[in-house]
């Protein structure tokens, strides 16, 4: 933001964490973290996922106890053991749109998780209050299901300022947004913080948005904290090493820890002249509603092309679930058609998007991915048993085999094909969705949120794979809410908005801001290209 | 069949079948508002057959020892309360499924109440009827609603009660999260499973206290078959009322009606199959419930077990 | 959140083993202080009735195995308790809760006495049309619940169990109905609502040994154990339903459609529970009449069979004998003066006891995955 580091010396520190470390059975996720937010100050946390911010930050707040470290609040030492408690202590934190409960309504969202017997006018008052006081515009008595996710976040922000926080922590605040959405919730940070003195924590994997937004920086990794820098004298290759480790040089490298859109377009390009060809994955308009008569697609058409990578834009919540499940066959289309090769493919029927070539790297890969409780090799098979099967009875070492070898090519670390496949990391156990789906040979690859909440070099990895499967003639289908991955990853990107696609481009001609107002649903900005 | 419809016609016009209906339905609707609020919370309460039974027979215990019908009705709401613990306890602590262990709670009661009642054989009274002044004057209704049993009348302050607690207090707020998003509410610093436990207990307070009233309110006298599968339909209720409190009444009286319906015709001198008046109410409940299931949109979270970390 | 790069089971760690090993004990000693805390309750309620439990045990003992002819007995109940135990557990397994078995059963019974007592044939060919239409019809009875679930949305657990108290009503219908299967004998016993016995050559063999008897039933049931076992284990079926059962999508998703498959599961289990309920009265139950109190219970707790097996079909046989050895055994308790309900107060505390240390290990091992997974809440 603008430099309102005071004239008079340092302000004061609010809150100093020392020694803070945390073990998670073998794993040490925070190891002797020192850190410090003074008042008045947006203070970014810069880290890979996993690199022990957002543990660092759940310490904070009440959502983990810590083996070891001292906190201090306003150089008082304290304990923190609940959210609740954190929030006495003027700690609050802005989650990421998961704390809100669908069916309720707003006020009564903002309600939840305090104490004492509820009160419908105060709390509906202060709502209002809070929202013309910092520009958050919502309506308190709207149930939160019919909200945009930009206005959830608004929601997730009064229910953190109801308590008057003195110090406010937002994880991957941005990730859900449109970036007009971003630069709302950074203008109302940075009033915060110049009129009530706010210590704001961002934390981000995203080096652009760290850059821009904060005052100070402090860069984890493997636990640690491996530099603390102020922001005006810091650039982004050395932050970039800092955060990771190495230099990162792939695209999807950059992209993984949010280099600006533009500097990823710059770099090496790829270009596919499938034009000529017939589309492999083809959707007509597509049309769905929710059983309560919501719109989730809205006469979506796309299509892909053999050896091209399309990246579906758009923000969360627009449609990219309802696409993601009509392709894996959860879900029957009211209107519209999905063909591949140009054959019609009946929508809803078990098995029959499989059967057609389609697979799907779901985003939520426990819910739709793989089966946890199963063993990696049945995780493996699971599309291709009836072939592992002779008059129905399963063939346990073809099984086995092919576990094994797809254990091999795609790395995945396991003791054994045997193993539950619950027991493995969220990395292996992405790697083995990604490992079944490219088993069958598939025709269309449609990935959705792939690399959520990855390291960067699984990131890396999946992005390679995405792009040699492309390279290997097929159709891939990339659906994702990270710019940066659809730059970095994509030939052509299209962009999806209240169920329909409103805006198309090749990654050549990318306009970051064009993009943007595409992703507000602005169609004006369509016409004037 | 034109016999048959003039028969179900001169029932449906004897103002007796609706008393018997508020009795047989107010017993339902005891368990189905305790049940409503377990399932708003995320679980189907299945043990509500259990904590029935087990309130009705401790009701008749404790009203044998103390000759007194209001501690006769304590007991009752004591033994459901147990049931409840078992269940909330086994199923959102040790989080145990929650259908294995009602089923095995309801066999357990089962056992216990039959044993028991062999070896202790509870004498019990019914409690007088208090007819409400003016009010038992309205015709038709007004007999039926205040012409009962004096327990009867402890269930219309329970109803208003449970609309003031599930939707005017911070208990209730967090109730109807909890079974909506469970995750949301952990992270917005609610105890789900306690939240789940205590909804759990209120079912089985409410559905103790049904079971009591059944034995001192209504029969007069205990039998281990007395409950037979009632809890069931009043689990059937909340689902005819779509999880909304009037619905839910509505659903137990609609119960109760089929039920009265099924004892009036004998009564009145009619032929009917008996054992087809007494599939009825069950076949009524399937068919209401095939009808009407998808009409409505359940918690979300309904039925789904909260362990953190695990969706 | 954090990668954990190698799993820990890798690591050849000695502390680690030392860990297992204390786990195992912990395992052990919490399954003995439930089963040791149900059995004392039961013990209490038994010294309630002035009794001693040594005694009550004897009696148990005796009724189940020791006195003459009663093993033979205790296989006989134990036959029809482990084939409705193995339809609940391929229920479970596609994740569908079928409690509707006392009523499934009764409707295989009711098919077996239509065939057995309306149709004329050779004794073999009725015999097992009987057990073939008491398959279907309770079968067919728990699809019921199938297709108002996968149409409506109907809970499953609701709905067979609701479909148990019609099951009541429609036996007693067909047993005190002259033109459906009712009695028509002047001479059949009292005015007893009953169907007419199976006719001698519709009766399941009876196996002679050591003194004992039994009916081919259990040897039937044993195989279909075995046979279930493999079915869910080692084919491309059971795969399918157990897919289904962790995860319905991802079922959906490759070709396994929750509708078809589920309401197969369903039906399965029904028709076990309908096949026990036909093999009770070829076998000898109630005389060989199909009357109102016929299940007597068998239903309920051959599904606390499946519960108390963990859905594992094998570990089902011995639970099966366990709990027909309390039932026989209890028709001994008269001499002891304790009411032979005590029976099903103990079937139920076990499983309740039974239910705990699974569960206890299991938020363990969550809590220990969670460690190891950052708490990646």
């Amino acid at each position: 933001m603008d430099g309102h580091n005071m004239t008079s010396g340092e302000p004061p520190i609010l809150l100093e964490l020392r020694g803070m470390t945390k073990r998670y059975g073998p794993v040490i996720a925070c190891d002797d973290v020192a850190f410090s937010l003074r008042r008045g100050e947006i203070h970014g946390v810069l880290g890979e996922n996993g690199a022990g911010k957002s543990t660092l930050m759940k310490m904070l707040i009440g959502l983990a106890l810590p083996d070891g470290g001292t906190i201090r609040m306003d150089g008082e030492p304290c304990r923190i053991v609940d959210p609740i408690q954190a929030a006495s202590l003027g700690i609050g934190m802005v989650h990421q749109h998961y704390s809100l409960v669908d069916a309720l309504t707003v006020w009564e969202n903002v309600a939840l998780g305090e104490k004492g017997s509820l009160a419908r006018e105060t709390t509906r008052d202060r709502v209002v209050g809070i929202s013309q006081r910092y520009g958050l515009e919502v309506d308190p008595d709207a149930p939160v299901r019919d909200l945009t996710a930009g206005l959830r976040q608004r929601v997730e922000i009064i229910k953190c300022l109801r308590h008057e926080p003195r110090i406010l922590i937002l994880d991957e605040p941005t990730s859900v947004l449109t970036p007009e959405e971003s630069e709302q919730l950074f203008e109302v940070l940075g009033e915060g913080v110049r009129r009530e003195g706010w210590a704001v924590a961002l934390v981000s994997h995203k080096l652009d948005e760290v850059l821009q937004a904060t005052d100070r920086i402090t860069i984890m990794r493997d636990g640690r904290v491996v530099e603390q820098v102020v922001t005006a004298e810091a650039d982004a290759s050395s932050l970039a090493r800092a955060m990771v480790g190495r230099p990162v040089t792939l695209r999807a490298g950059a992209a993984a820890i949010g280099g600006s859109v533009e500097q990823i377009v710059a770099g090496p390009g790829h270009e596919v002249s499938s034009d000529g060809r017939p589309p492999l994955l083809e959707i007509a308009d597509a049309t769905l509603r929710a059983p309560d008569g919501a719109v989730l697609l809205d006469g979506l058409s796309l299509e892909v092309r053999p050896g091209e990578i399309v990246g579906v834009a758009g923000v969360e919540g627009n449609g990219q679930t309802p696409i993601s499940r009509v392709l894996s066959s959860l879900l029957t289309l009211d209107a519209g058609r999905v063909m591949v090769e140009g054959a019609p493919i009946p929508t809803g029927k078990a098995g029959a998007m499989a059967a057609a070539g389609i697979v799907v790297i779901p985003a939520d890969r426990h819910a739709s991915g793989c089966v946890p409780e199963m063993s990696v090799a049945e995780n493996l098979a699971l599309s291709s048993m009836p072939k592992m099967a002779t008059r129905g009875i399963l063939r346990r070492d073809e099984i086995n085999a092919h576990a094994l070898r797809l254990i091999d090519e795609f790395d995945i670390h396991v003791s054994s094909p045997d193993a539950l496949l619950g027991e493995l990391s969220g990395g292996n156990q992405q790697r083995v969705v990604l490992a079944r789906a490219m088993s069958v040979d598939p025709k269309v690859l449609v990935a959705h949120q792939p690399t959520r909440g990855l390291d960067v070099g699984a990131i890396e990895y999946i992005g390679e794979r995405l792009r040699a499967a492309a390279d290997g003639g097929i159709g891939v289908l990339l659906i994702s809410t990270d710019l940066g991955e659809i730059a970095a990853l994509t030939d052509r990107i299209v962009v999806i908005y209240r169920g329909a696609i409103i805006g198309e481009m090749a990654r050549s001609e990318l306009d970051i801001e064009h993009l943007g107002l595409l992703l507000g649903g602005s169609v004006e900005a369509e016409g004037a290209a | 069949m034109g016999d048959f419809f003039s028969a179900v016609a001169d029932i449906f016009s004897s103002p007796t079948i609706y008393g018997s209906a508020v009795r047989l339905g107010g017993f339902i609707a005891f368990a189905a508002l305790g049940e409503l609020v377990a399932e708003k919370a995320g679980t189907i309460n299945i043990s509500v057959e259990g904590s029935l039974l087990a309130g009705a027979f401790t009701g008749a215990i404790g009203y044998d020892l103390t000759r007194s019908v209001p501690l006769g009705l304590v007991a009752g709401i004591f033994g459901g309360l147990l049931v409840a613990l078992i269940q909330a306890n086994m199923s959102h602590r040790l989080t145990a499924d929650q259908f294995v262990v009602g089923l095995t709670a309801n066999v357990l009661v089962l056992g216990l109440a039959g044993f028991l009642n062999a070896n202790l054989d509870p004498v019990v009274r019914r409690a007088s009827v208090l007819e409400i002044p003016v009010l038992s004057d309205i015709p038709l209704i007004g007999p039926a609603l205040f012409g009962q049993t004096w327990p009867t009348y402890l269930l219309y302050p329970l109803v208003p009660l449970t609309w003031w607690l599930l939707y005017k207090t911070r208990w209730g707020l967090e109730v109807r999260a909890v079974g909506e998003n469970p995750q949301a509410s952990d992270v917005s610093g609610i105890d789900v499973n306690k939240r789940r436990r205590q909804a759990i207990y209120y079912g089985g307070i409410l559905a103790g206290l049904g079971g009591a009233f059944l034995v001192l309110g209504q029969i007069g006298s205990f039998d281990t078959a007395a409950v037979g599968g009632r809890g069931f339909i009043a689990i059937a209720a909340v689902y005819f009322g779509g999880w909304t409190l009037f619905g839910t009444v509505l659903g137990a009286l609609v119960f109760g009606l089929a039920d009265a319906f099924r004892l009036a015709v004998p009564v009145l001198g009619y032929h009917l199959n008996a054992q087809m008046l007494a599939a009825l109410p069950y076949v009524l409940t399937l068919v209401v419930m095939y009808a009407i299931t998808k009409q409505f949109r359940q918690p979300a979270a309904l039925s789904r077990p909260f362990i953190r970390g695990l969706r | 959140m954090s990668e954990l790069k190698a799993p820990p089971q890798q690591i050849p760690d000695p502390e680690m083993a030392d860990q297992r090993w204390r786990s195992v004990l912990e395992m052990a000693s919490l399954y003995v202080l439930s089963i040791g805390g149900a059995l004392f309750i039961s013990a209490l309620l038994v010294a309630m009735t002035g009794s001693s439990w040594q005694k009550v045990f004897g009696a148990l003992l005796d009724g189940a195995f020791l006195a003459p002819g009663r093993w033979g007995e205790t296989l006989t109940v134990a036959a029809p308790m482990l084939l409705v135990a193995l339809g609940m557990v391929i229920g479970v397994k596609a994740g569908l809760f079928n409690i509707g078995q006392e009523g499934q059963l009764l409707m295989g019974a009711m098919a077996m006495a239509f065939v057995g007592t309306k149709l004329d044939g050779p004794g073999v060919l009725l015999l097992i049309g009987g057990l073939a239409l008491g398959m279907i019809a309770g079968g067919g009875y728990a699809a019921l619940a199938a297709v108002m679930r996968f149409r409506r949305g109907v809970p499953e657990v609701i709905s067979t169990l609701l479909l148990v108290f019609i099951a009541f009503q429609i036996i007693g219908f067909a047993v005190t109905t002259d033109w459906v299967l009712r009695d028509l004998d002047p001479n059949r016993p009292s005015r007893a609502s009953t169907s007419a016995p199976l006719p001698d050559d519709v009766h399941l063999p009876i196996v002679h040994i050591f003194g004992n008897e039994f009916p081919i039933g259990i040897i039937v049931a044993l195989l279909l154990a075995g046979f279930v076992a493999f079915m869910l284990g080692r084919t491309l079926w059971g795969f399918r339903i157990r897919l289904l059962g962790h995860n319905p999508r991802v079922a959906q998703k490759t070709g396994v459609a929750a509708s078809r498959m589920g309401t197969w599961a369903l039906f399965l289990s029904g028709a076990f529970a309908g096949l026990a309920g036909a093999v009770m009265l070829a076998g000898g139950g109630s005389s060989y009449r199909l009357t109102p109190g016929f299940s007597t219970n068998i239903g309920w707790q051959g599904l606390l069979v499946a519960l108390l097996a963990q859905s594992r079909p094998l570990v089902a046989i011995p639970m099966a004998v366990l709990f027909a050895s309390l039932r026989t055994g209890a028709s001994f308790l008269a001499a002891t003066g304790v009411d032979r309900k005590i029976v099903d107060i103990v079937q139920g505390l076990l499983v309740l006891a039974l239910l705990i240390p699974p569960a206890v290990q299991f938020i363990r091992e969550r809590r220990r995955a969670l460690s190891a997974a950052g708490e990646e809440a």
